[in-house]
């Protein structure tokens, strides 16, 4: 309703500095070869209706993120997140409403309010292909969860790399002995 | 995606910081750049920006400065428009701010009258474009600010615009008596004098209550609407109804015009700087008087996109032992409302810097109004008669209340509301969770007489703000409820929160935040994540036939498979006499389909997707194998009814179900003598078949009036919406039909039971849920009613044809684009 075309507070329905930062990076890379169609990674995101969901517990279920979720519009499509090779839940999942505004409000008004007593994080995606719904990390899972020096338990305990690496090194230590 | 907390693949190791704890990448490769002086617009960009909100600042020295700053350096035109845009961008932002950004301007405008006209010309370009859009939230606070600078303006200033204003007010409600907008502008007039009042102008005395004294009897009649939206029906508890806010507002003026325009709690932030040295120029001291800007009412004045509802004035903490919030009695209570529920609405994208404004309520009023931040209760119970002080975190959690329960519909979506609530609670948490407290008191005591929209919108909203707080509740305090019968609408309540708790949560979870009492509640079946299948068990007839059917299910069997298990249940049914034997069937059919669908939503999903042609020819052969699709989703998921009503959401979805389908389940073939009408999760799914029909109604007559529509789709349309309009009302007469009989305890199944008497110590409580569905679905059914008139009032009637020349002009183009080619 306003005609104001500056706010006097930040708006929380903007594409995080992650997707801006993480597109600007493979603009930079990919200069050489199509300097051409260098379009704003931002323009991808006008009307976009998915959002990507993350930090969510392995063991938050499709019903819990509905039942949330919902709260911001009618949901077209729920994409859990998956371990690659155990397609079991792996903490991230896309959510795809009807509607452009939706899904900006679910940025505003769910976004980093807490799901299954964690904070969730929520930001625009431009949308969901098959493929994306695997964890990228080397065990299968999200890459967050290979290195992570702290014990989440809601996310399997310490990093899976860390893991490998401390039961290497006690068992390591019992032969030693 | 996956990556995005990518670790720096050369990890130097020694505790090295990770890439993403840096802030910009940008940057880091660049040496530090040095210090340097920051420019003036950024300065008073900040300062404006910030204006009022530190208490360890003293606003009217803020103010003098900023104006002297921008006034004695007038010639840099960044810093000019800084000061101009930004002002009226919080003007329309931020109203609480606008007594102080008045008061700046003022003082600018005495030092450098150039720069009072630049500010003006834009404010009255703006204000124009609003009132001929019909923006009139914006047109109201744009006025305030004016009103605000009322003392800079020749002869009677802004009264003019208001006499013009209330001139079309009476024009619209004498063409109409169902009139609102004439009513909204009416709001406007005396939401503004206030401001006017409380401004550096003296002597507008008069005129001010020469206007209240005309707005007195539109103000005062009640519109026929306003019982529609009370949070209470006056029906129910005549007692607890509010008044209108205008109405309110109306009577508040009165009495303050009275008392000398007192307006005790509205900022004067010119009053202390007067004094200061007695030869320099007074900064709020109006050198030249300039004429106010011209404005032109459009006649008639154009409505905007936002529909207009009579508001209600309620609040959550009425009738405590202790005044916490200002008394009706006081023009407090409307003027902070109205500015906190207009910065609540104004700043809906981004929820902390709203719930930031909330929790410093007490540094944008007359100092001294509140009492300290995080005064408990029991000290304010203490000072009582001491001092007349408000609790700020009341007066801020009230005002959110009052936009969650706003009827028929809040500006935004509920949620929003929520999020706010949540914010301010990770704010302040020792501050406002008391006060939350005392709120959830007051409506948890007032459900019985509550409009039941509202006490579902309240159940919704406990149980997730208790989700994001670890779930912790006073339970205790409700222990004795739980001998109450379960139809009790306090009983429902707890029922339904603790559902709806598990839902964003789980059993187990949910079971260990409660006290030993409440146990009992969270059933075995509820700690189930995959309910029984009733088939397994060889008493359930068709047990048989049941597990084969499952098992074909699960392992995605064609429809030819499927055919002759479907046929074996309908012919040993009809062996039996079953009245319809695909009951049966479908009964089978439908379990089986929630049971390998059980693992989660879109597991049953794919089992609907693939068992689509069979399910819908069901929907359509036989309105009692109909039923049975809910019957058997809804019986399979009695303990979890959550996921049964979302599962009949899809369904509706894929037309397997029709809206009046579930209407008829719930209203007919469950009514159980009314009883059913305490369960809100059967509110809860009605209300959303409802809103499913009322949606595509909307879409209907938004693509009805969209403008440019030319025969022959005008008829087309124009004969979808009256079919689709016959229908909506045809859904909500059914309602009223079936629930009717409830209220007035005339219906047969509690005629039925006990002695036929209707006396049965729980047919008062059946009789009062009837009352309040009635009024809730007769509300839904009269806003829908009054948006298509209001939409088609406006619409190109049918039979319009296209203008010849845009014809011509069109195959020009085609033309210019063929010859392009």
């Amino acid at each position: 309703m306003s005609l104001l075309s500056v706010n006097t507070v930040d708006r929380l329905d903007r594409p995080s500095a992650y997707y801006v930062g993480k597109n600007k990076r493979r603009r930079y890379n990919d200069r050489d070869d199509d300097r051409g169609r260098e379009e704003d990674p931002v323009d991808k995101l006008r009307g976009a209706t998915t959002l990507y969901v993350g930090n969510l517990s392995f063991y938050t279920t499709e019903e819990q993120i509905h039942e949330l979720f919902s709260k911001c519009g009618e949901i077209k499509r729920l994409v859990m997140g998956l371990d690659r090779f155990n397609k079991t839940p792996c903490g991230f999942c896309f959510v795809e409403y009807y509607t452009h505004q939706d899904a900006l409000d679910c940025l505003k008004y769910v976004g980093g309010t807490k799901l299954d007593e964690r904070i969730i994080r929520a930001d625009l995606d431009p949308g969901f292909e098959e493929g994306r719904q695997y964890g990228r990390g080397k065990s299968g899972g999200q890459v967050r969860d290979e290195y992570r020096e702290e014990y989440d338990p809601g996310r399997g305990g310490y990093g899976r790399a860390y893991d490998e690496q401390r039961q290497r090194e006690e068992d390591e230590y019992g032969a030693g002995r | 995606m996956a990556d995005y907390e990518r670790r720096n693949s050369n990890y130097r190791g020694g505790g090295g910081r990770k890439r993403r704890y840096r802030d910009d990448e940008d940057y880091d490769r660049r040496p530090q750049r040095r210090r340097y002086e920051e420019p003036l617009f950024v300065q008073v960009r900040r300062q404006l920006l910030t204006l009022a909100e530190s208490a360890a600042r003293r606003v009217e020295d803020d103010i003098v400065g900023i104006a002297k700053t921008v006034a004695e350096n007038y010639e840099d035109e960044e810093l000019r428009d800084t000061f101009i845009n930004i002002s009226l961008d919080l003007v329309l932002e931020q109203p609480m701010k606008i007594p102080f950004v008045a008061a700046a301007t003022l003082a600018a405008q005495n030092l450098k009258p150039e720069l009072g006209a630049e500010m003006l010309s834009k404010a009255s370009i703006a204000l124009q474009r609003y009132i001929d859009s019909g923006s009139w939230r914006e047109t109201k606070l744009l006025l305030r600010f004016l009103g605000g600078l009322q003392s800079a303006f020749e002869g009677d200033g802004i009264f003019p615009l208001l006499e013009e204003l209330f001139a079309r007010a009476v024009d619209l409600q004498t063409t109409s008596s169902e009139d609102l907008l004439g009513l909204e502008l009416v709001k406007i007039i005396l939401f503004t004098i206030p401001y006017v009042m409380s401004s550096p102008a003296t002597g507008f005395e008069s005129q001010a209550n020469a206007l209240l004294e005309k707005t007195d009897i539109i103000a005062s009649t009640p519109h026929a609407l306003v019982d529609l939206v009370n949070t209470f029906s006056p029906d129910e508890n005549k007692e607890a109804a509010g008044p209108s806010v205008i109405s309110l507002l109306q009577g508040q003026l009165q009495a303050e015009a009275g008392k000398g325009w007192e307006l005790k709690c509205l900022p004067r932030p010119w009053k202390d700087v007067q004094e200061r040295e007695p030869d320099e120029q007074k900064p709020f001291d109006v050198v030249t008087k300039v004429p106010f800007p011209q404005i032109t009412v459009p006649n008639p004045v154009p409505n905007g996109a936002r529909p207009l509802f009579p508001e209600v004035y309620i609040s959550v903490y009425a009738n405590q032992e202790v005044d916490t919030v200002p008394p009706t009695s006081d023009i407090s209570s409307s003027l902070l409302r109205e500015a906190l529920v207009d910065t609540i609405n104004l700043l809906d994208f981004n929820r902390v810097a709203t719930a930031k404004y909330l929790i410093d309520v007490d540094c944008y009023y007359t100092p001294g109004i509140f009492v300290k931040r995080a005064t408990p209760f029991d000290r304010m119970r203490e000072m009582a008669g001491e001092l007349q002080a408000w609790k700020p975190e009341d007066v801020a959690v009230d005002a959110v209340f009052s936009q969650l329960y706003q009827l028929p519909t809040p500006e935004h979506k509920l949620v929003y509301f929520h999020s706010v609530l949540t914010e301010c609670c990770k704010i302040a948490p020792a501050a406002i969770a008391p006060s939350l407290g005392r709120a959830i008191r007051f409506l948890y005591n007032n459900l019985e007489t509550m409009d039941l929209e509202l006490s579902n919108r309240f159940l919704d909203w406990f149980a997730h703000h208790l989700s994001n707080f670890g779930f912790t509740w006073k339970w205790s305090e409700w222990v004795d409820d739980l001998e109450l019968p379960a139809i009790h609408p306090k009983m429902a309540f707890i029922h339904g929160a603790l559902d709806k708790e598990i839902r964003l949560s789980f059993a187990q979870r949910i079971k260990g935040t409660l006290l030993e009492p409440y146990i009992p509640l969270i059933t075995e079946g509820k700690e189930k994540d995959t309910p029984e299948f009733k088939y397994m068990s060889d008493t359930t007839p068709y047990s048989k036939e049941g597990q084969e059917l499952m098992q074909l299910i699960r392992k995605k069997a064609t429809d030819e498979e499927i055919e002759p298990v479907i046929a074996a249940i309908e012919e040993q049914a009809q062996g039996l006499g079953v009245e319809d034997p695909k009951v049966p069937s479908t009964d089978a059919l439908v379990t089986s389909i929630c049971f390998v669908g059980s693992k989660s939503l879109s597991h049953v999903l794919s089992c609907i997707e693939r068992n689509k042609d069979r399910l819908l020819a069901i929907g359509s052969a036989s309105q009692q194998a109909r039923c049975q699709i809910i019957t058997s989703v809804m019986e399979y998921w009695a303990d979890q009814p959550g996921i049964a009503i979302n599962i009949i959401d899809k369904l509706l979805n894929y037309t397997i179900l029709s809206p009046l389908s579930v209407l008829e389940w719930a209203l007919i073939e469950s009514m159980a003598a009314g009883t059913i009408l305490s369960k809100s999760y059967i509110f809860e799914m009605i209300s959303a078949t409802v809103g499913k029909v009322t949606n595509r109604m909307r879409q209907i007559v938004a693509a009805r009036t969209q403008p440019g529509l030319y025969e022959p789709q005008l008829s087309v349309l124009d004969e979808t919406l009256a079919r689709e309009r016959a229908d909506m009302q045809a859904l909500f007469k059914f309602i009223e039909d079936s629930i009717v009989s409830v209220a007035a305890g005339s219906n047969d199944e509690m005629m039925e039971r006990g002695d036929g008497s209707g006396d049965l110590p729980e047919d008062a409580i059946i009789r009062q849920w009837g009352r309040r569905w009635l009024r809730v679905f007769r509300r839904k059914a009269a806003v829908e009613e009054a948006f298509i008139n209001d939409a088609l009032a406006n619409a190109t009637p049918v039979g319009t044809t296209a203008p010849a020349e845009t014809e011509a002009a069109d195959a020009d183009i085609k033309i210019a684009d063929a010859d392009d080619q």
